[in-house]
């Protein structure tokens, strides 16, 4: 089996949107597309399923064994998704249908693209979701009851079920924590040892580590590097490439830990709840001026709601959060946000914001203006609204607004999981450097251990105090 | 967000409760501010203005209470009507229980053949302009939307007369009895009803198909046919029916409009009616059933709703 | 701005135009009966859209029913709007008790769907411009009040709040950087529907003789002393019904939304 593209572009118009790329897959040898989010990853996908959205269109050549699929008629093209090719979607809980059994959207794909009888094809479904590790709980449930990881095991089972050979998996890891991130490579890699053909597009090297194979870069709707995975995951040679691996937190440099100053903020026997449930409890933190923790745990676990107890803005289930020395000052804890355009009032132009920011604390433009320098701002970028500033300058801009202020805490929440990984690099590299600067105390909350481990001083896994694991 | 299925029907009792009360109130209100004597004027009414006289006047007023304290009233008076007491017209003395059962009949008839109207016309249109959105087919369905929903439903009413009963002579212009006397009211109402209709079934079509779910199901190989049956009519009724609740107003407010302009003998027309003889008793008797009807009519959406999406169920 | 928005918008302006010069643009007065011109068709004897059934002049009329329809929809939807936007805001903002005593004031008032709440108090007293006003600003203020505190316990809720806060930045800045420029394009959009709202129902309820009452020159009521008219002079009805028509096309399309 066999898969080519030769000078695949795909344009809205005139106007080229991404490519050209040429590649090949051969089977148990997959291939995965490196590059930062939003740069046409998606539509290349798209285009060799033969399934853009209306108003793009594809040039180039794509040949499946042998066959030429570019050239075929849309209902030819169609005829052979589900049973040749097949695509795994990038957000498999809004891509599976809400209003239907999970077990019955896999049985349909048996009975009505495989053509197998609904009673063959329901009894197939069911040994294919238990091979994939799903209890029969699980697939009597509505897509909403299942986790993100389930969820993605269902769309897989259920967009293979008619035998595709080549599966193009788009993104399968978006949103998904480190342990199941891992869940959804390792099905891939057994579809691959089954001797099919994969391509799969992603920003996170991690993932291309994983699988293996080959290795593609996309820089602007290009091709800049391409070869062997552990060629070019660990000696790449064009620039981006080395960027990009370079941001990869696993490639980041060892911390030298440090103890930072007096303590600042202190949590002890610390309850977290959600309306009533308690999803944590026994929580202890101190933190010093100028050092960086690191909160880490899978989602749902109540890693923002902890930060927000910290912050005073809910209060706490249990237990008491102290802030001492310079931490007991007003205004002397300050938050980074997920978002960062959300962390604006995203109709008014910054310089609005940051004027009544100053009026309000008596702060000269001048403070202002040496920290935009300082981090590496252009004073013109104020000037914008918001949704006009790129995610990894609104995130330092959101950085000056709080130091503006002298804060001995700052609580970041991810501030830079939807930032793409050079820009991640570069903005966790600032926020690190000005709390040794400053002597701020840091608390960062993130999903991804690794970069817990290269950036903080030390770290709190609130997996140990689930109120279940604690009782136990 | 999921609201249990107790929550909901105690709102809905609670609902019921306050068309009740500000029935009774405006009905009470209404008898106050009716000018003179009230009971000289009813008795006008049933008598002629000829053979009013200070008995005729005395009896109405022992007839109907019209000699105790307000206050007393008030509470008489609200309390009867939420045990559904309502009397005699004030007008014509038939008992308002009696006149409502019969026009509550003809009222249900039209409602029902409007509302199959509607869906004639709003089921393919919306279906085939939201499959292709931004289509030929699409614009110009909208664009008729927009006109036919900026005409006020009795404007149509009009229009559809002056073309089809009196210039075309196709169709009687009002009244009941004969088949072809459905012709006019229940068109008038279907279209307006179908004007917001279509675009409700137009939009969830449209947002189903562009759904990753529908595209997913299309991508995991079913064909068009079976991916729109499977995935497509389910998950776009739920908007759809979702929007119910504002069509049960839009439905009601017509029924009593269409009614008038076509002198439709059912609960919509004797309200209009009531309000202009200031019959006080038809008055609350008919806004009471048709405030009933509203509150009912919501509550059988609600739960249609709860049957179609089992993400509200939990 | 897309061009049916616009479109609309200018017709309003021209409406809005029209109606504050009022009849005397006419050069008749609208309550003048004149029973031996009666039914002239348009341009006789400087009547510019004829006369109706009773002689009286029809352009007249129909810029003195343009006055008495377009106060009403302005001053009902700026009470409306005023109210609705005010409480709607202290119910996202409060939450807890505030906002679940107004929650229970809107509700009851949507216990009866809008126009047939407006019948209702219309009833109480028979041809009041003043009745038909109460009428309609309390079914109105309802959506403001929805949409408002749908709104602001979103924004409030939101990290950019949030984020002000903790930055000690005042209630004065949340309002006027965050809650007023989300709010007041919907507040706009929603007015214009209300407009709309108002000037059907009250053609509507003076249509079927439950409104304003004749002599007013009220659309709705000219409409139905036209239609026996037809026959002979069908420009007479013509005239009330593209006013009406015009005005809450021109409205529902200035709204800028579908809805």
């Amino acid at each position: 089996m066999r898969l080519t593209v030769e000078e695949l572009s795909v344009h809205a118009g005139s106007t080229r949107l991404v490519g050209p790329i040429s590649l090949a897959i051969e089977a148990g040898e997959p291939l995965t597309i490196l590059g930062e989010t939003g740069a046409g990853k998606s539509l290349l996908a798209q285009a060799i399923m033969g399934a853009l959205p209306e108003g793009l269109t594809a040039q180039g050549a794509i040949t499946l064994d042998g066959r030429r699929l570019d050239t075929l008629p849309p209902r030819q093209r169609r005829a052979l998704w589900g049973h040749e090719i097949a695509m795994l979607p990038q957000e498999p809980w809004r891509a599976l249908d809400a209003l239907m059994r999970s077990g019955e959207q896999v049985a349909e794909s048996h009975a009505i693209v495989a053509g197998e009888g609904w009673k063959t094809a329901e009894a197939r479904a069911h040994d294919a979701l238990s091979g994939l590790g799903l209890e029969e709980r699980a697939m009597a449930a509505w897509p909403g009851a299942l986790s993100g990881g389930m969820a993605q095991r269902v769309a897989f089972a259920a967009a293979t079920a008619a035998g595709a050979g080549t599966l193009l998996a788009d993104e399968p890891t978006k949103g998904l924590d480190e342990a199941r991130r891992d869940d959804v490579t390792a099905l891939l890699l057994r579809y691959v040892e089954d001797g099919h053909l994969l391509l799969t597009i992603t920003h996170d090297v991690a993932v291309a580590r994983a699988l293996g194979g080959k290795v593609m870069v996309l820089k602007d709707g290009e091709a800049v590097e391409h070869g062997a995975a552990a060629e070019v995951l660990h000696a790449p040679k064009s620039a981006y490439g080395q960027a990009l691996i370079a941001a990869d937190p696993a490639n980041w440099p060892h911390i030298i830990p440090q103890r930072g100053g007096e303590p600042v903020l202190v949590a002890e026997g610390l309850g977290i709840a959600r309306g009533r449930r308690l999803l944590l409890d026994g929580v202890g933190l101190s933190l010093r001026a100028g050092q960086r923790i690191a909160v880490v745990g899978e989602s749902g676990l109540g890693k923002s709601s902890l930060l927000d107890t910290l912050a005073g803005l809910i209060p706490a289930a249990g237990g008491a959060v102290r802030r001492l020395g310079r931490g007991a000052a007003p205004f002397a804890v300050q938050k980074l946000y997920q978002d960062p355009p959300a962390a604006f009032a995203p109709r008014v132009p910054l310089a609005e914001s940051f004027r009544d920011l100053e009026r309000r604390h008596r702060i000269s433009r001048a403070e202002r203006e040496m920290l935009l320098e300082r981090l590496g701002l252009s004073p013109g970028l104020l000037a914008r609204r918001p949704d006009a500033v790129s995610g990894g300058e609104l995130q330092r801009l959101a950085l000056v607004r709080v130091l503006l202020l002298q804060p001995a805490v700052i609580l970041a929440d991810e501030p830079t999981s939807r930032l793409d990984p050079v820009t991640q690099r570069q903005v966790m590299e600032v926020i690190g450097a000005i709390a040794r600067q400053s002597n701020v105390g840091l608390v960062l909350v993130t999903h991804n251990r690794t970069m817990a481990r290269r950036w903080a001083d030390s770290t709190l896994d609130l997996s140990d105090y689930t109120p279940l694991r604690a009782a136990g | 967000m999921a609201i249990s299925l107790g929550k909901l029907t105690l709102g809905r009792i609670v609902q019921a409760a306050i068309v009740a009360l500000v029935v009774g109130v405006v009905g009470f209100a209404m008898m106050e501010a009716l000018p003179g004597d009230a009971a000289y004027r009813i008795a006008a009414g049933r008598y002629g203005y000829d053979m009013v006289t200070g008995a005729a006047a005395e009896q109405v007023r022992s007839e109907l209470g019209l000699d105790r304290p307000a206050a007393e009233r008030l509470l008489t008076w609200v309390g009867q009507t939420f045990t559904f007491d309502l009397g005699q017209s004030a007008v014509t003395g038939e008992r308002v229980g009696h006149a409502i059962d019969h026009q509550l009949g003809h009222t249900v008839e039209l409602a029902l053949v409007a509302v199959a109207v509607a869906l004639l016309i709003a089921v393919p249109i919306g279906v085939l302009a939201g499959l292709r959105p931004g289509s030929l087919f699409d614009r110009i369905s909208a664009a008729l939307a927009i006109v036919v929903r900026a005409m006020p439903a009795f404007l149509i009413g009009i229009v559809l007369m002056l073309v089809l009963a009196v210039e075309l002579g196709l169709v009687p212009a009002a009244g009941h009895g004969h088949g072809g006397n459905f012709v006019l009211p229940a068109l008038t109402l279907g279209i307006v009803l179908a004007s917001v209709l279509t675009r409700v079934v137009r939009n969830a079509v449209a947002a189903t198909v562009a759904s990753d779910a529908f595209q997913f199901a299309l991508h995991k190989g079913l064909p068009m046919r079976a991916a729109f049956l499977r995935h497509g009519v389910r998950n776009a009724a739920v908007p759809v029916v979702a929007y119910l609740g504002v069509q049960m107003a839009l439905l009601l407010e017509g029924v009593v409009v269409v009614e008038s302009v076509f002198s439709w003998p059912g609960i919509g027309h004797a309200l209009t009616h009531a309000i202009f003889e200031r019959d006080v008793p038809m008055l609350q008797g008919t806004a009471l059933t048709l405030g009933l009807m509203f509150v009912l009519l919501s509550f059988l959406a609600d739960l249609a709703c709860r049957a179609l999406d089992p993400r509200l169920n939990t | 701005m897309r061009l049916p928005r616009l479109v609309g918008l200018v017709c309003l302006l021209v409406i809005a135009v029209l109606t504050i010069l009022g009849p005397s643009l006419s050069g008749f007065d609208p309550a003048k009966q004149n029973l031996r011109a009666i039914l002239l068709p348009p341009g006789t004897d400087g009547h510019l859209l004829g006369t109706d059934n009773l002689g009286r002049d029809i352009a007249a009329r129909i810029l003195g029913g343009a006055q008495i329809t377009l106060s009403l929809a302005a001053l009902a939807v700026a009470s409306a709007a005023a109210f609705g936007v005010g409480l709607g805001m202290l119910a996202g903002w409060r939450g807890g008790v505030t906002d679940r005593l107004l929650g229970a004031l809107s509700d009851a008032v949507l216990a009866l769907p809008g126009l047939l709440l407006v019948l209702l108090l219309a009833a109480i007293r028979p041809d009041s411009w003043w009745t038909l006003y109460a009428g309609l600003a309390l079914t109105l203020w309802v959506e403001f009040f929805r949409v408002s505190r749908a709104r602001t316990r979103v924004l409030t809720a939101s990290p950019a709040v949030e984020a002000a806060r903790l930055l000690g930045l005042g209630r004065w800045h949340v309002v006027r950087r965050h809650l007023w420029p989300d709010l007041s394009l919907q507040i706009l959009t929603l007015a214009a529907f209300g407009a709309a709202t108002v000037v059907t129902a009250l053609a509507t309820l003076g249509f079927i003789s439950v409104g304003l009452r004749p002599p007013t020159p009220e659309w709705g009521v000219m409409m139905a002393e036209l239609l026996p008219s037809w026959r002979e002079a069908p420009w007479a009805i013509a005239a009330p019904v593209v006013a009406l028509a015009a005005t809450v096309l021109s409205l529902r399309l200035a709204a800028g939304s579908e809805g």
